[in-house]
Order: structure tokens, then C-alpha cells, then sequence
């Protein structure tokens, strides 16, 4: 029971690191990222190809953050001048893009078969004690990116990219360059989903190109607009729910059987439809122009 | 000749496209969102066609069932969900179309299996024209296409409610002083662009194996086509998504089958650089 609790809690933070990096990206700055599962996937290939190549840990999540980011960057270059919508389009096609390269790209990622054996961080210690320092590692990584995030948004760099939220215009005529704040908000939100990636890499042992499809950013979506967007509180609370929604819906193939596990999966998809319906209409706030305070 | 066979092949390819584009373009010319829902509903297109079929036999019933049933299905979409949205940002009605479309996924799922099916489609022999090798099947779903245009295109241009559609696409709150209600113009552009994603489907269920994620593959293409085409351009999307489907099979041999998806997004993002608000700079609306 306690090792399952780790579990969950293991994979509930790789989504609040998930659900950081987008409150960054469009609860403080309002871009529209419908593609962090691709930087998700950069970052989980990048340090497993790493480590299973002889480079010690460190090095492949460096190397998944860095990555990472500098997908988004010319992913940025290119998008920031787009309407919004357009932009939301191009980074859900830029994450299909990442899924279709891994899936191709046979020599270095073995397409759908996926790359097994991915060396676990502190294997040395043991089944539970590796856990735990696994959990305790990521627990560290996440609340130093909360209060990173924190510190961004209270900075003058935070009232710009708010400010740029709420009326670019307005900001380009101070003087300021919103395409250039835009670009580090979306390096700075990539890098930190290129470390979840890497941490649910090393965690799950086991990556394919299936793992990393549009559900995933929008599982990231649903916790950050169930939380309440632009607030770190709100995506770490959206992700708890989150969790207790992917793994509740578990618990209902116990209690009501004959539900086969592809039922299951249409279901999940169902529900998260759902989900993100109900709260556009009736919660908006989340969402649309009143951004509540930290 | 190789290239040739492959620009054809790619046509007929990009007859579903075009479809696909031209339901998108309508939806953002007069509802002014990008509908995410568009893959999926051509999903749900496929399977109404195939049940269709199954229970008649005949492919002139499914492609009614197809269109007739994603057209409801997306008048219920608009009554329940889009129209609570009208006043909204164009983000909250996109995020909601990725609810619909995640929605339609799960219950075609529940309802059909996530096995492969495909239509019992008799086999022929190509028809050979100067070494083009040309499949009946090609020329009869270039057909449906093109009945397919030719009913939207007489609605939009030589009746009524198609004029009064392309009023409110072009100047929605002119159109409202005018007189048009834009209640059923809503009515009418929803069944209609579902109707044109139901029969796109059927079409790429025809020429493919049907699954519960096959239309939303199609999602990227229909939107380049979409955007390519000048956004809110019937004509443009059309025309876009047969430029897009010859592009595609010709690049065929340099890149791979599997980057198809790829060469959309690049070409999307190309035509975007160059006109970062699409072809037209804003939106024009149906005309």
C-alpha cells in the first residue's frame, strides 16, 4: 500500500512539473501550448538514450531540460507572430511531429517497439528505499520549480509577461519586446517538461512513441484549468485531482466488471472531454481574462 | 510516369482533405473557431457509413447516413455546447471542440470496438488511361466529392440561408441589423459542416481501415489545407486540400509514408511565416 502511495505520488509530480511549466506558459503569459506533450517526450527519450549510452543521471536530465528548450525555441521563433488559435494549433502539430520522428526514426528510438530497460535512479538502494529517494528527489525538483515560478511572477519579468497576457499592445508600446519574453516563458516551461520527462523515463523504465499522444498535454490542461490558471496552487491541486481521476477510474474496473482495459482507455478520453467542457462553460474564471492572484 | 501516378494518387487523396478543409473553413468563417472536432466527427462519419452499408448495402444510403448523422450529431454539439460559448474567446470554443471531439472518440469507441473495420468493397481492375492506373473506386469517391461540392456550393451561393450565411460570415453584426437571425444560420452551418466532415470520412474509411483514432490523424492535414486555402474560403479549401494531397504522395519516396503528417505541418507553418494570419490576413468570411 505505501509503495503504491509513492507510485502515485511519483507520477502526481511529474504532472504538477507538467502542469508548472504550462502555468508559466499560459496562466501568467497566456500562451496557448497544445503541445507540451512533445517537450515531454524530447526530455524522456533524451535522458534515457543518455543513460542507457554510460552518461551518469545528471547528465541525461541536463540533457532533457536543455533539449527540450531548445525545441521550443525555434518552435517560438516561428509561432509567436500567429494569432492565438493558430499558434495553438501549430504546437499541437508540433507535438504530433515529435511523435511521428520517434516512431520513424527507428535507429535511434526502436519506433514502437520502445526502449526498455531504462536504468532507474538509485537502483543500489533497493525496491522501496529507491523509491522513496526517487519521490524525494522529485519532490525537491518540483518545489524549487514552484518557487521559481513564484519568484518569476512576482518579478518585474513576471509583471511584463502578465502584463503581455493581458494586452500585448499595450506592452509593445511601453517599449518592451513581447516576442522575446514569450520565448524564454516557452524555453524556461519546455525545460521543465523535458526534466518530467526525463524523471517519468527513469521511473516507468519503459518509453514508447504511444505514451507521449495529445491526451497527455491535454490531461496537463484539464488539471491546470480544474486548479484555477496562473496559480501555482492551482497546479499542484489540479494534479492531485488529476491523479485521483486517472487512478480512481482504475478502481471502477474493480467495482463494476466486464469493462475491458480499451473501454477503459475511451472512458478516460471521455470523461476528460467532459471534464474540459463542463469547466469552459461553467468555470470559467480558470480560463478566460479573470486570472485570479497568486 | 512514377510521379505522375503518385500526383494522381495524391489527389484522390486530397479530395478527403479538401472535404475536411472545407467543413473547418466553414465552421471559422461563420463561427469563427478552429473546430478540433472536425477529425473526430469524420470518425464518427466512417462508422455511421459503415453501419449505413451493412444494414442496406448500398453506398449511396451510407453516404446519407454518414452526412446525416455527423450533421445532427454536430447540431447537438453546437445547441448544447458552442452556442453557450457565442461571447466567448475563440480559446474557450477551441478547447471545448477538443472536449466534443475527445467525447465522440470515447463513444465511438464504447459503441464500435477499437478493432479495425472496413468497408466490403467489391475489388476491380484499374482502368489504364496512357499508363495512369486509375481505380473505379477512385473515380466513384471523386464523384461522391464532387456531388458533394456541388450540393454546398448551390446552398451557399442560390439559396437563401446560404446567403445569409455568407452575410454573417462576412459581417455578423451587419447581417443581425439586416434582419438575418443568426440562430438559424447556426442551425443550417452545423448540420451542413458536419454533413461535409461525415462524407469526408466515409470517403478516407473507403480508401483506409476505420478505427476510433483514424479521423483525428486526419486533423492537421484538414487544417493546412484550411489555413492554405485562405481561412473562411470554400473554393481555397478545396483547391488547398488537392495541392496538399498531390504535395504529400510526391514527397512520398524522398521522405517516407510516415511523414505525410510532417510534410502538413511544415507546409502549414511555411504558409503561416509568410502570413502569420493566415492567407487572407484576417478572417473574410464565406464568399
Amino acid at each position: 500500500m505505501e509503495a503504491y502511495l509513492v507510485a502515485i505520488g511519483i507520477i502526481a509530480l511529474i504532472y504538477v512539473l507538467l502542469s508548472l511549466g504550462l502555468t508559466l506558459q499560459y496562466g501568467l503569459t497566456g500562451l496557448i501550448n497544445f503541445g507540451h506533450v512533445g517537450f515531454f517526450a524530447i526530455g524522456a527519450y533524451t535522458s534515457a538514450l543518455l543513460v542507457l549510452n554510460g552518461a551518469p543521471f545528471i547528465v541525461g536530465f541536463a540533457g532533457a531540460a536543455l533539449l527540450a528548450g531548445v525545441a521550443a525555441w525555434p518552435i517560438g521563433l516561428v509561432s509567436l507572430r500567429l494569432r492565438d488559435d493558430y499558434f495553438a494549433i501549430v504546437t499541437l502539430g508540433f507535438s504530433e511531429v515529435v511523435r511521428i520522428v520517434l516512431t520513424s526514426e527507428r535507429w535511434l528510438t526502436k519506433g514502437v517497439q520502445g526502449i526498455p530497460g531504462i536504468p532507474r535512479l538509485y537502483s543500489g538502494l533497493g525496491g522501496a528505499a529507491g523509491q522513496l529517494a526517487t519521490f524525494a528527489t522529485i519532490l525537491a525538483v518540483t518545489v524549487v520549480a514552484a518557487w521559481m515560478i513564484l519568484r518569476i511572477a512576482r518579478s518585474p519579468f513576471g509583471r511584463i509577461i502578465e502584463a503581455i497576457r493581458d494586452n500585448e499592445e499595450a506592452v509593445q508600446a511601453l517599449g518592451k519586446d513581447p516576442p522575446r519574453f514569450k520565448i524564454q516563458v516557452l524555453v524556461v516551461g519546455a525545460a521543465l517538461a523535458g526534466i518530467a520527462g526525463a524523471f517519468y523515463a527513469h521511473y516507468i523504465t519503459y518509453i514508447v512513441p504511444e505514451q507521449y499522444i495529445p491526451l497527455v498535454t491535454f490531461y496537463v490542461w484539464m488539471a491546470i484549468i480544474m486548479g484555477g490558471v496562473g496559480r501555482v496552487s492551482g497546479a499542484v491541486i489540479g494534479s492531485v485531482i488529476l491523479m485521483v481521476f486517472l487512478e480512481g477510474s482504475r478502481f471502477i474496473r474493480d467495482i463494476v466488471p466486464g469493462i475491458s482495459e480499451v473501454d477503459m482507455a475511451s472512458v478516460r478520453i471521455g470523461l476528460v472531454g467532459l471534464l474540459l467542457i463542463l469547466f469552459i462553460i461553467y468555470r470559467p474564471q480558470g480560463l478566460m481574462g479573470d486570472y485570479t492572484k497568486r | 510516369m512514377f510521379y505522375a501516378q503518385l500526383f494522381v494518387n495524391g489527389l484522390f487523396q486530397g479530395l478527403v482533405i479538401g472535404l475536411a478543409a472545407l467543413s473547418i473553413t466553414l465552421v471559422f468563417g461563420i463561427a469563427r473557431f478552429p473546430n478540433a472536432a472536425t477529425g473526430d466527427s469524420m470518425t464518427l462519419g466512417a462508422y455511421a457509413a459503415l453501419a449505413a452499408h451493412k444494414a442496406s448495402g448500398s453506398f449511396i444510403v451510407a453516404g446519407l447516413g454518414a452526412a446525416g448523422a455527423t450533421g445532427i450529431v454536430l447540431l447537438l454539439a453546437y445547441w448544447s455546447v458552442f452556442r453557450k460559448l457565442a461571447n466567448r474567446s475563440v480559446v474557450a470554443l477551441l478547447v471545448a471542440s477538443i472536449g466534443i471531439a475527445f467525447v465522440l472518440r470515447a463513444a465511438l469507441g464504447v459503441a464500435f470496438g477499437h478493432g479495425q473495420q472496413v468497408f466490403q468493397v467489391p475489388l476491380s481492375r484499374p482502368y489504364l488511361f496512357g499508363g495512369l492506373r486509375i481505380l473505379p473506386l477512385d473515380l466513384q469517391m471523386a464523384l461522391v466529392a464532387l456531388v458533394t461540392l456541388i450540393a454546398v456550393f448551390g446552398l451557399l451561393y442560390l439559396t437563401a440561408i446560404g446567403r445569409q450565411m455568407r452575410a454573417v460570415a462576412d459581417n455578423r453584426d451587419l447581417a443581425r441589423v439586416s434582419g438575418i437571425r443568426p440562430g438559424r444560420v447556426m442551425i443550417a452551418l452545423w448540420l451542413l459542416a458536419g454533413a461535409v466532415a461525415g462524407i469526408a470520412g466515409m470517403m478516407l474509411g473507403m480508401k483506409t481501415i476505420v478505427t476510433p483514432e483514424f479521423g483525428w490523424e486526419m486533423l492537421l492535414p484538414a487544417f493546412t489545407a484550411a489555413i492554405l486555402g485562405g481561412i473562411g474560403s470554400p473554393v481555397g479549401a478545396v483547391v488547398a486540400g488537392l495541392i496538399l494531397g498531390a504535395m504529400q504522395e510526391v514527397s512520398t519516396p524522398f521522405v517516407g509514408f510516415t511523414y505525410k503528417i510532417a510534410i502538413a505541418f511544415l507546409i502549414m507553418l511555411a504558409v503561416l511565416l509568410v502570413r502569420p494570419r493566415g492567407l487572407f490576413g484576417r478572417v473574410e468570411g464565406v464568399r
